[in-house]
């Protein structure tokens, strides 16, 4: 499928900002099965210094800052995407096998990802949770299905009951939240009995209720994660949609947690506050 | 005689011995070294010890050595704490230790440099991959931050200790940015002062050899740049435990002590915020922990950082010292993996051992941890998590189940260390010599030519018998530490600083911020003198009335306790209704005036400003200076307490703010720095005198009130001396307004303080060269007050008898010279925004530095 994607954030403040800097990771991979044309970042107001870099998870980011004093500010970044449908020959490594191996040949290199990270801790409660999908004779693959289901059918999605901080205790107590905290609890289950999970940041194509137009910036940036299965590699799973992601998730970045990859992180001088306002279309190219 | 003292000083350490000592040997026999110390401080004897004890005190406060204690009753700048006796080593173990530590910092520094690029340590297993992977010091942003320099260790520190066999272990590694550098060479100025003849027939070490190969090896990186090196020293800022040593240090090597807050990153570089704009930095020597270095892409809630700052130095823009993510050695657990690795990198053993360490994630380590734990200190591997180490042996058998549950529970996250026994050396306690444990410090730095070691160090004796807490936040005491021998040392490397030293001094430019706390001391100074001057007027005349005058208080006593309203500005005051009220008994509202340091512009608090404004630029000042400000800072103490005699201690603040002042003048080089304070000072001394002469002429009164009010203004202008000698008449109210308006004789007339004002506005920065709006306003002042009919103003309105000529002119002046004060803060300090993240509902920080 071919995608026009259109990720704008605006920020509004309150006084003028004498001073920015900001770190933005929003650039889309390009991957086996997806591909990323024509990427552009465009700034209001024009930045004074922009680089980009590859982070330590091998992530793009781009560092900008602007040293006018402004009281807007707008960060537009547009691509073209073709993704690919795709599957990976499902190995039957049970999961007895794979802490086994994590714990052995693979834990250089998988050790970040098995280990707690400053947004996935867990505690007993947590571990129990996700115990019973796990039995250590079956397939780790179809255990980390079970799990996404579990979660998918006994959590609800509401936005703005959770922030980033909200602890992953109350999300599981209350069993409400949106995307990052099913992903972030759904990667502390999988750490919590010894496999390798990492947070996914990125778009998903919404699809319109059946019969109406789809709306302008209704769509958004997603989250969801991806389990190290030997044979298979990462593959990845949508706790918050129960699928496993296709064609109409593209990938910007993956990281221990979310906070390894946040789309937009800035500082900046100012005497007041500010709202903003994210919009973002991932619009099918015919 | 000699001989007799020091043997009873001797037997007497003797009887306290229970361990290794550093001075008696096995047979109880003295070791060469310590026996000429020994024999000196026979020769001066006890009561002379306790002088030189308390001369060290003395000096100490003086020079305002202070180590912060977090929440501590004393609190803020507690006096640091040094041992008259000093520690000693002899210079061939010494060497023997150095070469020691400088195998160390070697195997620290490629540990580092792997940690952060190939990481062959963890695929050679050398290094368990938790011990980087789990390490709350490994910062993955910091991957590709490297200086320019091979080392990437630049700063080293190591503690050690002697053990029973009288051998040193190493007991931690500081790979930050160590702490206790500055206090060390303090300790040696202030030992060699007090302490000389003790140290005869010995020749010690010097340390500042140390702090010129740390120099001189900055230059030689930048060996291109001969003419702009700026180096700044970055500093937590005044409530850091260890600021005094970060102002000695910045003030000693000669680099501008900056905070966060005074940097700021543009175009890749990063530039210091100063009075004459932008100036571009190239190293910072930090002493801001890693993850607070940089809230772009460390810790977002970070205000001691600059944004942006990996970004430069990714670019190779800037050079920070220690580079950001060199806590991650830092950790535990990696003592007992050095031996390892010193084997892998170096094909070497390790020479100095460490402290034997278990780390828990390992599974035979575990079990041994968890068999042999009463006798074992367990710490968490990660340092910054905050757990403080359990010593086995203090636990009850269920408190040490409740520790093994805690571990097995996540046992990579602890680590066990033998409990060792250290060596006793002599300290000065309670006025008498006993054995204390004594841990040190060692200093290194790299060079070209490798690390260089400190001939020196802080060591730190317990100040508890038998106990083994050395930390100051738990009352360590300092002991100067000795490196001697029989010879006079020989100064193998002669350094010669590379041409370009001169220069950096002449580049520094004052940041904005200590700019402000240069104006602000020049500003609260004058606040405390001005309301001391008039305090003492009018409790002279109110003494006065009530002893020698009669009943009827007179209304000129009235007149000036208002003034003191207008000029103080405390609630509640002599002023309005309620004022009335208080008039009928003065005295307890003005003792709250003077000695409540709660509301703003009492004496207290006025001068608590402003101790805390010169505290802030401390590097700004010089050693005289330090004293007068110890002796201000104590009779502000003084008016806390109740029943002081508060007119003599007014008198005597007075007295050294004039002392001070006389300081500043005398001393102080004539910079930005100066002028700002200068400034600062004119502009508050202006606005008070103007209240003053507002409020005293604000309605002619009768020939007797009228005597005893301009008697009052020409002292408060310094003048009446000089009066009667020019006049020999009686007061007339046109003289002295014509005297402390507009005579330039006097240098507390308005016209002479403009004009010393407006010299030193000339002598700021300037944009261009038409005049500021800051200098326009002190023109308009002065030419509104040059330009006054005094025989007009003198006269008061007929209908009301208010002298409202002089009323309007006086006004005027009063706003120009407030406008210049504002116009000074925007064109020199910018502090209207502060730093926020796009993020804002971060949790608190659960861990400052």
């Amino acid at each position: 499928m071919k995608f026009r994607l259109i990720h704008k954030t605006q920020y509004k403040y309150a006084g003028p900002v004498s001073s920015y800097h900001s770190l933005a990771c929003v650039m889309p991979k390009s991957l086996p099965q997806q591909e990323c044309s024509n990427f552009s970042l465009v700034i209001s107001p024009f930045p004074d210094e922009i680089s980009q870099r590859a982070d330590y998870f091998g992530n793009t980011v781009h560092y900008f800052s602007i040293h006018k004093p402004h009281t807007r500010l707008t960060v537009l970044a547009k691509s073209l995407i073709e993704t690919r449908a795709f599957t990976i020959p499902e190995q039957l490594i049970t999961c007895a096998e794979v802490r086994e191996l994590l714990a052995n040949s693979l834990k250089n290199k998988l050790l970040e990802y098995v280990l707690p990270s400053p947004f996935v801790y867990w505690d007993d409660e947590i571990r129990n949770y996700a115990r019973d999908c796990f039995p250590d004779d079956e397939p780790l693959y179809r255990c980390a299905r079970r799990l996404c289901h579990k979660i998918y059918s006994e959590f609800t999605y509401v936005p703005d009951f959770t922030t980033i901080y909200t602890p992953l205790k109350t999300v599981l107590k209350e069993k409400k939240g949106v995307c990052q905290d099913f992903s972030h609890l759904a990667i502390a289950c999988f750490r919590s009995l010894g496999f390798a999970a990492r947070y996914v940041s990125g778009y998903l194509e919404t699809q319109p209720p059946p019969g109406k137009p789809k709306l302008q910036g209704s769509d958004a940036t997603h989250a969801w994660v991806s389990v190290y299965v030997p044979g298979m590699g990462w593959c990845d799973f949508d706790p918050t949609n129960d699928v496993v992601p296709q064609e109409r998730h593209i990938v910007t970045a993956w990281g221990r947690d979310y906070g390894d990859v946040p789309p937009l992180k800035g500082i900046l001088f100012s005497s007041g506050g500010h709202e903003f306002h994210v919009a973002v279309d991932v619009l099918p190219v015919p | 005689m000699v001989a007799e003292i020091t043997k009873d000083l001797l037997d007497a350490y003797r009887k306290e011995i229970s361990s290794y000592d550093e001075v008696l040997d096995a047979g109880g026999a003295f070791k060469p070294h310590w026996k000429k110390l020994f024999s000196s401080l026979g020769a001066m004897g006890m009561d002379e010890l306790k002088n030189r004890n308390q001369e060290i005190k003395n000096k100490i406060r003086e020079n305002g050595v202070t180590y912060n204690v977090y929440e501590s009753p004393d609190g803020m700048n507690r006096p640091w704490k040094l041992d008259p006796i000093p520690f000693l080593i002899e210079q061939k173990e010494w060497q023997g230790i150095s070469k020691g530590l400088q195998q160390r910092a070697v195997l620290l520094d490629l540990i580092l440099r792997d940690i952060y690029g190939e990481r062959k340590l963890i695929k050679d297993q050398v290094l368990p991959a938790e011990l980087v992977f789990g390490n709350s010091g490994f910062l993955r942003p910091c991957q590709d931050v490297k200086l320019p320099t091979q080392n990437q260790l630049v700063m080293y520190a190591a503690d050690m200790a002697r053990g029973p066999d009288g051998r040193m272990w190493i007991l931690d590694n500081r790979t930050q940015s160590p702490s206790g550098s500055g206090y060390t060479l303090e300790n040696r100025v202030i030992v060699s002062k007090v302490m000389s003849d003790m140290a005869k027939d010995m020749y010690i070490s010097r340390l500042s050899p140390f702090f010129t190969h740390a120099q001189q090896s900055i230059f030689k990186v930048f060996k291109e740049k001969t003419e702009s090196l700026n180096v700044v020293y970055l500093t937590p800022g005044p409530a850091n435990e260890t600021y005094f040593e970060h102002a000695y240090l910045a003030s000693y090597l000669g680099y501008t002590l900056v905070l966060g807050d005074d940097l700021v990153v543009k175009n890749g570089h990063v530039f210091i915020k100063s009075i004459d704009g932008l100036k571009r930095v190239d190293v910072i020597v930090r002493r801001v922990d890693d993850e607070w270095c940089d809230p772009l892409e460390l810790r977002e809630d970070s205000r001691l950082g600059v944004p942006g700052l990996l970004e430069a130095m990714r670019k190779g823009n800037v050079m920070v010292i220690n580079p950001p993510g060199a806590s991650v050695l830092e950790n535990n657990a990696f003592n007992a993996f050095l031996p390892s690795a010193c084997r892998y990198f170096l094909n070497e053993e390790l020479q100095l051992p460490s402290v034997a360490t278990w780390w828990c994630g390992q599974e035979k380590e575990l079990r041994f941890v968890l068999e042999n734990l009463p006798r074992l200190i367990i710490k968490k591997a990660n340092r910054k998590q905050v757990f403080r180490s359990v010593y086995g042996r203090e636990l009850s058998a269920e408190k040490l189940a409740e520790l093994k549950k805690q571990i097995l529970n996540n046992p990579a996250e602890y680590v066990a260390q033998e409990e060792v026994s250290f060596s006793t050396t002599p300290a000065f306690v309670d006025d008498r010599i006993e054995p204390r444990f004594a841990a040190i410090r060692a200093f290194l730095t790299a060079t070209p030519n490798g690390y260089q070691v400190m001939q020196g160090g802080l060591t730190r004796s317990s100040p508890l018998k038998d106990r083994f807490t050395f930390s100051n936040q738990y009352g360590g005491v300092a002991k100067d530490t000795w490196i001697v021998s029989n010879e006079a040392e020989i100064i193998r490397d002669r350094i010669v600083l590379p041409a370009l030293t001169p220069h950096v001094n002449a580049l520094s430019s004052l940041p904005s911020r200590s700019a402000e706390n240069m104006f602000w001391a020049g500003r609260y100074s004058e606040r405390s003198m001005a309301a001391a001057t008039f305090l003492t007027i009018t409790l002279n005349a109110l003494n006065f009335q009530r002893n020698f005058g009669n009943t009827n208080k007179s209304q000129h006593i009235d007149i000036l306790l208002k003034s003191l309203s207008h000029l103080m500005q405390v609630e509640p005051g002599f002023l309005g209704e309620e004022g009335e009220e208080y008039l009928k008994d003065p005295y307890p509202v003005v003792l709250d005036m003077i000695s409540n340091g709660e509301k703003p512009g009492t004496i207290v608090s006025s001068t608590e400003s402003f101790l805390r404004a010169m505290i802030s630029v401390r590097e700004k000042w010089n050693l005289v200076t330090w004293r007068i400000i110890d002796l201000i800072e104590n009779i502000t103490n003084k008016f806390k307490n109740p029943g002081a005699d508060l007119q003599k201690s007014l008198d005597k603040l007075q007295t050294r703010l004039f002392t001070f002042y006389g300081i500043v003048v005398e001393s102080v080089p004539r910079t930005n720095g100066y002028y700002l304070f200068e400034a600062g000072k004119l502009i508050e001394r202006i606005l008070s005198k103007i209240v003053i002469l507002r409020s005293v002429f604000s309605q002619k009164t009768d020939r007797f009130i009228e005597n005893e009010l301009l008697e009052a203004v020409l002292m408060n202008h310094f003048a009446l001396v000089h009066y009667r000698s020019a006049y020999r008449s009686n007061l007339e109210t046109e003289y002295v307004l014509d005297m402390v308006l507009l005579d330039k004789q006097i240098p507390s007339s308005l016209v002479s303080l403009l004009d010393s004002l407006s010299y030193c506005l000339t002598q700021l920065p300037a944009t261009d060269d038409r005049l500021s709006a800051a200098q326009k306003a002190v023109l308009s002042a002065s030419t509104r007050i040059k330009l006054v009919d005094i025989h007009e103003v003198s006269r008061p309105e007929h209908r009301t008898m208010h002298y409202v000529r002089l009323d309007q002119v006086l006004s005027e002046v009063y706003d120009s010279v407030l406008s210049v004060s504002d116009h000074t803060t925007n064109l020199y300090f910018n502090h209207t925004s502060t730093q926020h993240s796009l993020n804002e509902s971060i949790p608190g920080p659960e861990d400052e530095v």
